[in-house]
Formats: structure tokens, sequence, C-alpha cells
């Protein structure tokens, strides 16, 4: 089997990508280097990541698939997802063959699995966009841990430019230690050290204090239903609410 | 009285309130302002009961003037009373806000001397907050039965969203627990709402800048089962609310029992199954092209607990069965028990460049457990019993519940009831050695 590898960022997948319609060996799966288990019988070819070759790729999903297309490419991409480079290769085989009807074909499997994972990162997104909470540091500044399964902090990060008007924040993805950071209405994404602690505000304890207590009154005692509140709010992501 | 006293209190006293939706409102963000409001809207945490908190849903206050014998805030009623100021109340929410807590207000508030001052205390909440604060998030204020027209127009200005509770479905029962509010005094203010709304979606038409009047439309609620009102006419007076007042949304409110009054019915729990019924059968009136007539009637005016109302629907109406999911048309997908919105979306878009296997429509997103029954795919029928409204049913009805005992409790149990006898005669016949 042959196997491409590539370097786990996004031009690097798309390098691969193109690279699989020029070189004399077509890949079966592409992985990232990171993740990757080498095994006897694999044969492997690293594909050094290429900007030009990348942004053609990216230039071309959008050209000739569709710009809906090219967000479930980098929804897959961000789902970290072990098969996520192979999904990819195979979505995109297709798409190019049928132009801007791929995402209509459910009934292929290479389609169904792309909109499926997509629906999960997404889900995950619109999730985050309400658990966050950010706490006020000394200085009034706003920041904000999380944890999620997928790497959405990207995805997140526009939202609250737009909503949170002047105010200054972070977002920190404990995971994968990297941060969103904003100062005056740009953000940027940064690598952050673990060992990051924040220092809260003085005011920041009374609200949380006032959160707590809303949220144990605003429940119906006789409505009781935990089952249904994990659905809604799985508990993994409890760690780093306030009320919780 | 300190903030956090308030708080517990005015939160307690509002929690009977269902409505909890941030959606509908696209309004933007403004240069140094704070918040937007996003179409879908977002829940922001889920409480105890399961239910999504995305508003900061509070009373302004719970001294009331009024007696409506199924609430708790009654004159008569004896719990502990308080009153936030308009201040105290803008500033929770943009607090809240910056952290994310919320993703807006949903002020509602208790009758406090006459609707009239209560509606300007309300207002005066909003005018802070969009004024001040410069707030745009999503607001949801609750209209004031009986308030001065101006004062109602005045606030609408600056809301979302805005609600008149019904309640009571029908005058008898307003009578009967509520003898101070009129059907009247609530339909005008719902009546005057909509006219606005009509007004400057056409303002909005002619000029750019015209002022947003409750841009996410208006909402009500109907409390199910303090009343002996039967779920057909809660129904059909819903599809009227939406026809007649253009209503976004209807809210039901399974009746929790806050006290005891020999005009209440006796309710050990609150009838969530039928409450749940009622919101599928919204569903159905509003997305799926049903009308209330289709789904009850005189004869038959209440749901079934077993089934939902659109199986029970299919059922009665078996001869329009089955039917082919490569030709039937969308309205008449969306009939099919088994099959949504979406999955319907998705049959048709499908369609377009492939025939869908029976294998597919699981893919998809049907739930094969019911639409099965009602469908065939390329002709071929594949319902395990056949198309046979007896079998059918008896293959849908609902597993019996297991007990909501834990399961180290329910051991706990069994080994202590092996030493005691379940049935006396049986023992006996073992005593006596019948065995």
């Amino acid at each position: 089997m042959i196997i491409y590898l590539y370097d786990g960022s996004f031009e690097g997948l798309l390098t691969a990508i193109y690279e699989s319609y020029y070189l004399k060996d077509k890949p079966e799966k592409i992985y990232s280097k990171e993740n990757f288990q080498p095994n006897l019988l694999d044969d492997t070819i690293y594909i050094e990541t290429d900007g030009t070759k990348a942004d053609k790729v990216y230039e071309s999903i959008g050209s000739k698939i569709s710009k809906n297309a090219l967000r479930n490419v980098y929804h897959i991409f961000l789902s970290e997802h072990q098969e996520a480079g192979t999904m990819i290769y195979n979505y995109l085989r297709l798409g190019w063959r049928m132009g801007n009807s791929v995402d209509l074909n459910l009934m292929d499997n290479r389609v169904m699995v792309v909109q499926e994972i997509c629906n999960k990162v997404s889900r995950e997104r619109h999730r985050m966009l309400g658990l966050i909470r950010f706490q006020q540091l000394k200085g009034d500044f706003y920041y904000a841990p999380i944890e999620p399964d997928y790497n959405i902090i990207g995805l997140v990060a526009p939202h609250f430019v737009e909503r949170m008007g002047d105010q200054n924040w972070m977002i920190h993805d404990k995971k994968r230690n990297i941060a969103a950071v904003t100062f005056h209405k740009q953000w940027v994404l940064t690598n952050i050290d673990d060992k990051f602690t924040p220092s809260l505000g003085d005011e920041e304890i009374n609200y949380q204090k006032l959160w707590r207590e809303y949220f144990n009154n605003i429940s119906i005692e006789e409505r009781y239903n935990p089952k249904l509140q994990r659905k809604n709010m799985p508990s993994r992501y409890w760690n780093n609410l306030i009320e919780k | 009285m300190d903030i956090q006293q308030k708080l517990k209190i005015l939160a307690d006293s509002a929690k009977y309130d269902v409505s909890c939706s941030s959606s509908g409102s696209n309004r933007k963000n403004t240069q140094g302002g704070i918040g937007n409001a996003t179409l879908s809207g977002i829940c922001h945490s889920w409480s105890d009961d399961g239910r999504c908190i995305s508003l900061l849903k509070i009373l302004y206050t719970n001294e009331c003037v009024y007696d409506c014998v199924y609430c708790v805030n009654r004159v008569t009623n004896d719990i502990p009373r308080a009153s936030f100021t308009p201040q105290e109340v803008a500033d929770l929410t943009i607090n809240f806000y910056k952290r994310n807590y919320i993703e807006g207000l949903f002020l509602s508030s208790a009758i406090n001397k006459n609707p009239d001052y209560t509606m300007e205390g309300l207002s005066e909440v909003v005018r802070i907050l969009r004024e001040e604060y410069r707030f745009n998030g999503y607001i949801h204020l609750k209209g004031i039965p009986g308030a001065d027209e101006a004062l109602i127009s005045k606030a609408g200005k600056y809301v979302d969203r805005m609600s008149v509770n019904i309640e009571l479905p029908s005058s008898e029962g307003l009578k009967l627990l509520a003898p101070q509010k009129k059907k009247e005094s609530i339909l005008k203010p719902m009546g005057l709402i909509n006219q606005k709304i009509i007004q400057s979606k056409e303002e909005k038409k002619q000029f750019k800048g015209a002022n947003l009047f409750v841009p996410a439309g208006q909402s009500t609620q109907l409390i199910v089962g303090a009343t002996q009102d039967h779920d057909y006419k809660i129904l059909t007076l819903t599809e009227g609310l939406y026809n007649r007042y253009k209503l976004k949304r209807v809210y039901y409110s399974a009746y929790v029992p806050v006290m005891n009054h020999p005009k209440l019915p006796q309710v050990i729990n609150p009838p969530t199954v039928r409450e749940h019924r009622l919101y599928q059968a919204d569903w159905l009136l509003r997305f799926y092209g049903f009308s209330a007539g289709e789904l009850l009637d005189e004869t038959q005016p209440n749901f079934d607990n077993d089934f939902d109302p659109k199986t029970d629907w299919a059922l009665r109406n078996i001869h329009l069965f089955p039917i082919e999911i490569n030709r039937a048309e969308y309205e008449m997908l969306l009939r099919v028990p088994g099959i949504g919105v979406r999955s319907a979306r998705r049959i048709i878009a499908a369609r377009r460049v492939s025939t869908i296997s029976y294998d597919g429509l699981k893919n998809i997103g049907v739930v094969m457990k019911r639409a099965q029954h009602f469908i065939t795919c390329n002709g071929k029928y594949h319902g395990e019993v056949g198309m046979k409204v007896g079998l059918i049913r008896q293959s849908l009805l609902p597993k019996p519940k297991k007990t909501n005992v834990p399961s180290w409790q329910e051991n706990q149990l069994s080994f202590l009831t092996d030493l005691v006898p379940y049935n006396h005669n049986l023992i006996n016949s073992i005593v006596l050695g019948e065995l």
C-alpha cells in the first residue's frame, strides 16, 4: 500500500493532494506524520509542504467544486481524525469529477462520512459559543479556558471578536496549548505555555457566585432531569464551567 | 437586601416561564457597543431539569397585586418578596454577558401597583441597556396586559422579542383561576404588537434606517393541566394565534402544582408527556403543513400517550400509505412518521443525483423503526409486519418503562424481598407441601 505523509499542517495536506495527481505513485492513504505508525508492508512517501501547490488546490476546490466543499474539507481537517487526510483525498477526487453536486450524493459513503464528521465539528463549535466562560483578570482582561474534542478555536474566535466589541480577551485551548488572543478587534492564534495561570480580578469571584446562585434557582425541582442535562451538555465540558 | 438575595428570589419566581429562546434576531454590534444577536440563538447552559439557559430570566419584581390561583407570586401567597432597580438589572446583564454566561436578558414582572407603573419600570431597564451601555445582545421583554399602548410601543423599539402570556387557554379558565385578568386585555397588546411589527417591516422596505420593532417577533405561553381544557381546544387556539397574530412561538408549560387550592386540580407530577405531545403537534402545525383539525377533533380531543401525533395521524390515514421514497413530493415526505424536515430535504437533494436505497435512508437520518411501515423504496415494501394497522400499532408501542430505581438499590431490594414472601397463598402452599 502506498501512503503519503505530510507534516500535519493544512497546507501540507493540500500539497499531498496536489502531488497525488502528478506523481507516478497514487496514494491509497494520506496520513499526518505525527500520528503515523509505520508498517513493513507499506511504502511511504513524504511530501514536502509547498505553499504555491497548496494554494492551487485551495483555489481549485473553491472554483471547481464549491465553497461548501472547501468548508467541509477544512472542518474535517480540524476534526484531527486519524483518517482525516484519506477522507479528504477521497472526497475531493469525487468532487473534482462531480463538481458542485458532490454534496448531494448522499448515497456515496465518501460523501456521507465527510458530512457526518463535519456535523460533529460544527456542532461542537456551536456548543462552544455558549459554553465558553470568560473570567475577568486583573487589568480588565478576559480569559477563557477550553478543552474541546476538535480543534475549533479558530472557528469560534471570530464570533467573539464581533460580539465583545472593545473587550480584550483570550481563549486558551488547554488540550492543544494554543490560544486565540485579541487586542483592539484583531485576533491571532499563538502557542501558549501550559503553565499559564491567570490571576483573577477583584469583582470576578462575586459574579461567579451570582451566576451559580442563578443557575441553582432557575431549575424546576419537580422536573429534575439530569439525563437530559447531560445529553445537552456532556459532562466532559463541565471542568471549565463556572456553574458545575 | 443584597443583590444575591434578590437574584435568588427573582430567578426562582421566574422559572415557570418556559421561553428561553434567543433566536430570530440578527441585531448587529455597533461602534463602541457590546453584543450582537445570532439568528439561530445560542444556549449557554442547561439547568438540572434539563432545560436550556440562554437568557438571564428574572422578574423585575415579584410583588404582585393580582391573585391568580395558579401562580406562585399571587398576592395572597406567603413567599419572600423582592424588587430590582433598573440599574441593578442592567449591571447584572452586562456583567454576565461579558463573561459569556448568557445571550441576553429575559425580563418579566409581577404587576406592581398597576400595569402602567410596571411597564414603565421594564422600559427603563431596556432603555439603560440599549442607550447607556450600548448593549446589542438579545432582549426578551414581557408585555404587561392592560398597560398603556404608548408604553408598550416605546419598549418595543428596544427589544428583540416581546411576549404576552395567555396562560389559561379559555375564558372560563380565566374566570375561575385569574378573575382579575380578561381575555380582551391579553389579546389587545398582542394585536398592537403584531400591527407594529408589520408596520415596521413595511417601513424597513422603504427606508433603510427605519427603526426595528420586535424583530424576533412575539410569543406566548399556555399552561397545560391547570384547567379542564382538552388538547384540541389548546391546539386550535395555537393555530389561531399563529395565523391571526403571526406569533413566532407558542410555549406550553406543564402545570407544576405550586400550592393547594380547592379550585385547582390535584396533580402529583407535572403532565410532561402531554406537554411533549403538544410541542410535537405545534411543530407539525408550523413546519409540516398539518392543521389542528387533522390531528384531533371533537370525538378524539386528546393526544395519545403512547404515539406521537404524526404516527397517530398516519395510522388513522393508512389508506394514503405506503408512499414511494424516490417519487413522493416534499409535502408528502414530511407526513411520513420517522421523516423530519431535515431528512425530507436531504431525500429531495439526494434524489437529484441518484436513486435512494433502503440502507441509504438510514444514513440520511430517517428513523427506520417508524418509517419502514409507511414507505416503499424502489417499489419494495420493507415493513416487518405488513400494512396492518393493528400490527404496526403493536410494534410501535413504547417498551414498558423501567423503574427509576438505581441498579444497586434494586439489587438490595430484591435481596431483602427474597426473605419476605410476595404471595402468601403460594408460601402457604409450599409450607403445606402442596407443590
